[in-house]
């Protein structure tokens, strides 16, 4: 009885299936239905197993899975053979060993084809002295368009793509607030420039906290003091956000005075080289 | 019922009389599975990624695995306009404009989901139970490398869609992998084809997700269903059990249509969750910009471990001689080599422990084996609390915690926790087993339940087992967390909004 | 339908806010307040002021050790944190969303009287219908997101802060708050937003707050976590009740 409500169920879900779907659609009828369609079959299945098939336990035996001790010898001594046979030749051996090593050094080649080398890439961003900071909108920047206990991201104008070089642009009350190892001369008045990306694994610190002067990573919780050089007092990370050298030109448009003092983002092997 | 053969035998002779396989294939169909819910939780496992094929293969109908930018102007309007890469694209018009599109990806994302938590559960059916000891090892280390195969086409899966999440996690995953000594560097430029984000990700992982990664899981999954078949499926001890016979149900007809109904029930709940339940709605997130971030940026829960690894690790590395071991290295790259290391090698490392190396067909009940299963739950309970730290965030907003005082609990959580989950399992497993020692009760106290329960069963002692150990001890992801997770750091300051 | 209990228990929270919402706000008003008439709206609400804020922010507004000086806070700010019912204060935490303590009348009384300290901000006029739903998301994602989700579920700070969820704000709100950056918020200048591109962004997070779900359940709206609970709680524990019932054939009949 259950079992025929079961795949009538099931039969009317399908053919209602069909008509949702042809009538253009809808996800949540339609997995509904499918839900319903699917079931309604397996629950068909499982009750018509248990009350109608037969149920009566079943024996099977369990033979040894080692094989008898005549054929394992006969095994092992077929190898022994192949493998005397083989290594009576330990020239031949050596030359298709060296073969095999050669060619498998030959294969590292094609995958050395699927990235360029590691260069300086990872010690350098787009930012270089005297390029103007630019927003997403591509337009400069001048010290009044960042509001006190405001922030804005930048890039370097002309480098907009390089996902390395986004920099946030962070004004506090007053320059005084900013002590050790915040490097002042790179600071423009009470405007201070961090590399946006957490030193931990590069996720970009955008989270702002204006009243405690904080930057925290959404990803690992590493939150870094904006005052003091944004080194990192809590989650994570080890090292300090890489400050940027700023100044301003002469039409009054901040600009990047070189690159970041270190590497910015995440840490590798041979940063400090 | 007529004299003359039903339209199965005649195919099953016409395909005799050309392959002749009669004898084996009736071997086959007389193959004696034994029958307790818990041997089940692999074909589950196996189900849903029969699920994943079948909804794979349509969303790559739709799916544009690329990178090169263009403008989107479809159906969903607050995308308009947008400039974005065409593999984004491609999955907003598979969710929005695609007919059964998008119930078809959110089945293929639950799919993923109940796939490696099914492999999860089923292994720790195995690990307490003990069904890895020999001869089964082998089979053991195809389990763990399917495990390995399905968290990692899991990440490759959901990094593809170039929303922002899935960036993070790209970026997060670059990270990791450049912390590697000497090779790190490397590794990073000839995957992603240069600096974070790369030009060839994405093109790279589709073929690794849609192609490499699931005809490897094939293959091994042909293997390890081949090595039951051949070694035949462990027992629980009972009347008439033993270790030279199986006791249990017969392939054909009753077991095959009851594995039939499993398969479309497990597919029916994977439906259901598809269409009712939405989940990655990559709309929301947006397309990738690398300078962006969203709060609340978690993995897939199999990840999730890993992400609370990175979060918990104290801001440690070592540096010397002007060279570093960056901090994601121990959190990202040491503990699941740890984790999969140990994995492979328990079946060898248990032998050596207590010395058997028996052949074992018979399994153990996990309050028999004190020790291993205390480890067990300490092992899971270790793993909870570090998925939990995964989401530290969001716990923190939705109980109006602290996230610094919970990450500090829960690296202390990260100690205590298992230990003392260990403990409390070892005394339960022994409490358990010397009530099992004592002549049974009669009757039974009726007032009394839970564990004796299991104690009245005791006499059908297959019935008795795996009820309460492993799956009570396998959530770790139990809601609410442990009180002791939430309540080790001091109270917090803010209260509940009125 | 017990596939998506997040979807009905968020319906229920928001059906019971709404039947009694009006009781709660009713029963705060229920004190009517003194105003003399004809007054003009600085005066009413320097009276207000005098009364409900000058404890702690003085007499003239100027602050006191248990306040901060509102010279230089203007409308924006004052019609921020009275509206969304921040102020006053409840205790001495982050100021939490809740029913308003002042009737809209009594709001643009006193924000008219702080705007008349000092030089802060005015109130922005923002029309959420000119602006652009898809440029607005862009803005959403690269200014707010990171505090305040994708989705607007909200988010954790350091030390027990946390941005708030911006499902309930209203459009002068949410143009005041950008800013006037309160609380550990930011200030967003025209640079970030101009008055344009701040129409598109409250158009896009008022989109937010009542999003489409053509998923399904919305799960929270919190992401991974939520889906993977409700993956195990629903997906994995359905597949393992399946698996018992199946394999509880003998346990019903006994065993030989």
């Amino acid at each position: 009885m259950a079992v025929v409500v079961a795949l009538s169920l099931s039969i009317l879900a399908g053919l209602g299936l069909a008509v949702v779907y042809a009538r253009g659609g809808q996800a949540q009828l339609e997995g509904m239905l499918l839900a319903l369609s699917l079931l309604g079959i397996g629950v068909g299945l499982v009750i018509w197993a248990k009350q109608f098939l037969p149920n009566e336990e079943a024996e099977e035996a369990r033979k040894p899975l080692e094989s008898d001790p005549q054929d394992a010898a006969a095994f092992t001594a077929e190898l022994e053979r192949g493998e005397e046979a083989i290594g009576s030749r330990r020239l031949l051996l050596g030359l298709i060993t060296g073969g095999l090593g050669a060619l498998g050094l030959a294969l590292v080649f094609p995958i050395r084809s699927l990235g360029p080398r590691p260069g300086r890439g990872l010690f350098q961003t787009g930012m270089a002295d005297g390029r103007r900071l630019v927003t997403a909108e591509k337009e400069p920047v001048r010290l009044e368009d960042v509001p006190v206990d405001g922030l804005l991201t930048v890039w370097p104008e002309g480098h907009e793509e390089e996902a390395d070089s986004s920099t946030l642009l962070i004004r506090v009350g007053d320059e005084s607030l900013f002590r050790e190892p915040v490097v002042l001369p790179w600071t423009v008045g009470p405007v201070v420039a961090y590399s946006k990306l957490c030193t931990h694994t590069g996720c970009p610190v955008g989270l702002y906290q204006a009243e405690e002067h904080l930057l925290l990573c959404p990803c690992h919780q590493s939150t870094f003091e904006v005052l003091a050089g944004a080194r990192p007092v809590f989650g994570p990370a080890t090292r300090a956000l890489p400050q940027l050298p700023l100044g301003v030109d002469d039409q009054g448009f901040l600009v990047a005075k070189g690159d970041f003092e270190g590497p910015v983002s995440a840490g590798f092997w041979d940063r400090s080289r | 019922m007529s004299k003359r053969p039903s339209r199965i035998a005649r195919t099953g002779s016409w395909l005799d009389s050309r392959l002749g396989l009669a004898r084996v294939a009736r071997t086959s169909l007389r193959k004696v599975f034994p029958d307790h819910w818990s041997f089940l939780l692999g074909e589950v496992a196996l189900y849903s990624f029969v699920v994943l094929l079948l909804t794979g293969i349509y969303l790559t109908f739709f799916f544009k695995p690329s990178q090169a930018e263009t403008v989107y102007h479809g159906s969903y309007a607050a995308l308009d306009g947008v400039t974005m890469t065409r593999a984004y694209r491609s999955a907003v018009e598979l969710s929005f404009d695609v007919r059964a599109g998008l119930v078809m990806r959110q089945m293929h994302h639950w799919a993923a989901i109940v796939f490696v938590a099914a492999m999860v559960v089923h292994l720790a059916r195995v690990f307490f139970t003990g069904a890895f000891r020999r001869p089964r090892e082998l089979n053991w280390m195809v389990g763990v490398t399917l495990l390995l195969l399905g968290i990692g086409n899991g990440f490759t899966g959901y990094s593809l869609l170039d929303d922002q999440l899935s960036g993070t996690g790209l970026r997060i995953a670059y990270s990791i992998v450049l912390s590697i000594p000497l090779i790190g560097t490397w590794i990073t430029s000839l995957l992603f084809g240069g600096e974070f984000p790369g030009p060839d990700i994405i093109e790279r992982f589709y073929v690794l997700h849609i192609l490499l990664v699931p005809a490897i899981i094939i293959g091994m999954l042909a293997l390890h269903l081949t090595m039951v078949v051949h070694q035949k499926h462990t027992q629980f001890r009972g009347p008439g059990r033993r270790e030279d016979n199986v006791v249990g149900e017969r392939i054909w007809p009753t077991y095959a249509v009851k594995a039939s109904g499993l398969f479309f029930l497990t597919t029916g709940i994977l439906a259901a969750l598809g269409g009712l339940a939405q989940i990655n709605p990559i709309w929301i997130y947006g397309p990738f910009e690398p300078s962006e971030v969203s709060a609340a940026s978690q993995p897939d829960w199999y990840i999730g471990w890993l992400e609370g690894a990175l979060r918990v690790m104290p801001a440690w590395e070592l540096r010397a001689f002007g060279f570093e071991l960056p901090n994601p290295f121990f959190a990202g790259v040491l503990l699941p080599s740890l984790t999969f290391g140990l994995l492979y090698l328990w079946p060898f490392l248990e032998a050596r422990r207590t010395g058997d190396r028996d052949v074992h067909h018979l399994l153990d009940r996990p309050r028999d084996k004190p020790m291993r299963t205390a480890l067990g739950v300490a092992t899971i309970a270790f793993y909870a609390v570090l998925f939990f730290a995964g989401g530290s965030d969001v716990l923190a907003t939705e109980f109006h915690l602290s996230f610094n005082q919970l990450t500090w609990s829960l690296r202390v959580a990260l100690f205590l926790v298992p230990i003392l989950a260990g403990l409390v399992a070892h005394r339960l497993c022994r409490d358990l087993a010397a009530r099992d020692a004592e002549p049974p009760h009669d009757p039974p106290d009726p007032p009394a339940r839970g564990h004796d329960r299991d104690a009245a069963a005791s006499s059908d002692v297959e019935s008795a087992l795996v009820l309460d150990e492993p799956e009570e001890e396998l959530e770790p992801v139990a809601w609410p967390p442990p009180a002791s997770v939430l309540r080790s750091g001091p109270p917090s300051a803010k209260p509940l909004p009125p | 339908m017990t596939t998506r209990p997040w979807a009905w228990a968020a319906a229920s929270v928001v059906t019971l806010a709404v039947a009694l919402g009006p009781l709660v706000g009713s029963g705060a008003h229920a004190e009517e307040r003194l105003v003399p008439a004809a007054a003009e709206p600085e005066e009413a609400g320097r009276q207000l002021f005098v009364t409900g804020c000058s404890s702690c922010h003085g007499l003239d507004g100027r602050g006191t050790d248990r306040g901060p000086t509102l010279e230089n806070s203007g409308a924006a700010s004052a019609y921020y944190y009275l509206s969304t019912g921040r102020m006053p204060l409840a205790d001495d935490t982050q100021p939490t969303r809740k029913e308003p303590s002042y009737s809209a009348e009594e709001i643009d009384q006193l924000t008219a009287y702080v705007a008349s300290l000092g030089d802060g901000p005015p109130l922005p006029e923002v029309d959420p219908s000119h602006g652009d739903l898809a440029t607005g998301g862009v803005l959403y994602r690269a200014n707010c997101a990171g505090c305040h989700s994708a989705a607007g579920v909200g988010g954790a700070l350091s030390y027990g802060g946390y941005a708030p969820s911006i499902s309930k704000s209203e459009p002068e709100q949410i143009a005041a708050a950008v800013r006037v950056g309160p609380g550990e918020m930011p200030v967003f200048g025209p640079e970030a937003f101009d008055d344009e591109e701040l129409e598109s962004l409250v158009r896009y997070v008022r989109f937010l707050q009542d999003a489409p779900t053509p998923g399904g359940g919305r799960l929270g709206g919190a992401g991974a976590i939520p889906e993977g609970f409700v993956g195990w709680l629903f997906g994995m524990a359905g597949c393992i009740a399946a698996t018992v019932w199946i394999g509880a054939k003998r346990a019903g009949r006994g065993t030989a």
